[in-house]
């Protein structure tokens, strides 16, 4: 899916862009690259923010409790924050200050969101959402919008993209990782962007058709936003997203526990 | 599957300008963007040392720059191809010789491919780059190959005296 929007990208910016399966390739040829370490346990939190990311990709996907995939995606992130912060390298640093500051602005958008799903179907269990017999979009519709509007923040899209601002930090918390171990940084954000689009899933309910048509409506939305816009700086962020998704979120589970 | 033929597909590229003038840098960026698209090798201006295997430099080498780019050079993990982009980069080009600036970067790291001109075409660079990768790909087979196995026996006769060489030693009067 990345290497498909790498090539979208590249379209719309009027290129060829890479093969297909250029992901694969910058994978194969990142485990062969020598290890360098900066310290052991900056690779330790590195490994264990992709196993933790695993873990919580699996709890979703089992259709367990929404608020533990959410916590798990938390601590999964907290790891990588530590292991940026745990490096004397100022990018490093700057990087993991403007990651915690985007996990402050959509955290509380998608526990809200979660709380949403639970008033409409009495549990919080993903299965729950994936059995739901009407789609949920259609029963909270601005929870949905509010979702879309922290999704960049998530994925680091531009405009949001602050965290990761490849000409300012130069990827942010990822920067000291080499080899091997960026190899699990890496591949942790395929693994994001497979939970952001099963996020978007829930919102179908049992419906397979709706589901596939929110993913795609969701992925060329995301490619559109991040080739249109500029990069907000971290401020202007975290007033859009508290302002406006969080208070989206908020209205919708008015809505929603008064009808 | 040979997995090894896919170790020269993803290049990612670390551009560094060592005290030039532009010129090249912007025939670089002119390599990234519609026309000649050097995406298309899956080549990525990473701007991290750590994560990628091909060096550019361009300009000639200030008395400022010089350090860092040994460091970044030694940032790099191996397998790693240097390239001197531009006439300066390669020979000191027209500041050649000046009190400020050394000529090429060759003094400092070694330097696997060479592009000429002054600035570089966006095509040289592509063909620059090409070339480097086979480089790439020779030095990392050199990586997985044993050191050990061409390496000479050592012969008596070429052994180094530990007496002789102190000999030559004059004692401080």
């Amino acid at each position: 899916m990345y290497g498909f929007e790498r090539i979208v990208k590249a379209r719309m910016q009027r290129r060829i862009g890479p093969p297909l399966l250029q992901p694969f390739y910058d994978f194969l040829k990142l485990a062969q690259k020598r290890q360098m370490l900066v310290h052991s346990a900056h690779a330790f939190l590195g490994i264990m923010h992709f196993v933790a990311l695993w873990f919580a990709l699996a709890v979703l996907l089992l259709g367990s409790d929404l608020i533990l995939v959410i916590f798990l995606h938390l601590l999964a992130t907290a790891l990588l924050l530590l292991a940026a912060y745990s490096t004397r390298s100022v990018f490093s640093h700057l990087g993991a200050n403007r990651l915690a500051i985007s996990v402050l602005a959509y955290e509380p958008v998608l526990i809200l969101i979660a709380v949403a799903i639970f008033m409409l179907t009495g549990s919080f269990n993903a299965s729950a959402a994936f059995n739901h017999s009407t789609p949920l979009l259609y029963q909270m519709p601005l929870a949905f919008v509010a979702l879309l509007l922290v999704l960049p923040i998530k994925l680091k899209k531009s405009p949001f993209d602050v965290a990761e601002a490849h000409q300012e930090v130069t990827g942010g918390v990822e920067l000291e990782f080499s080899g091997l171990f960026f190899e699990a940084v890496y591949t942790a954000k395929w693994l994001d962007y497979v939970f952001c689009y099963t996020l978007v899933y829930l919102f179908a309910g049992n419906n397979i058709i709706l589901g596939i048509g929110l993913m795609l409506f969701t992925f060329l939305y995301l490619n559109a936003l991040d080739n249109s816009t500029a990069r907000v700086n971290y401020k202007q962020m975290l007033r859009f997203s508290l302002g406006v998704s969080f208070s989206l979120a908020l209205i919708n589970l008015l809505i929603n526990s008064l009808l | 599957m040979n997995l090894s033929s896919y170790r020269k597909k993803s290049p990612w590229i670390l551009h560094y300008n060592a005290g030039g003038c532009n010129g090249c840098d912007i025939e670089i960026l002119a390599c990234l963007g519609p026309k000649y698209d050097i995406e298309r090798f899956g080549m990525i201006n990473t701007g991290n040392p750590k994560q990628s295997d091909i060096l550019l430099v361009t300009g000639p080498v200030t008395k400022r720059s010089r350090e860092r780019l040994v460091e970044i050079y030694a940032q790099m993990p191996e397998p790693k191809v240097v390239i001197a982009c531009g006439a300066c980069a390669s020979t000191g080009g027209v500041f050649r010789g000046m009190y400020n600036c050394e000529g090429g970067i060759d003094q400092y790291i070694p330097v696997d491919v060479y592009v000429c001109g002054c600035g570089t075409r966006p095509e040289q660079i592509i063909d620059g780059v090409v070339q480097a990768l086979a480089i790439l790909e020779q030095k990392s087979k050199d990586m997985e190959s044993s050191v050990r196995l061409n390496k000479q026996a050592v012969t008596e006769n070429e052994q180094l005296n530990r007496r002789h060489v102190a000999a030559e030693i004059a004692p401080i009067a």
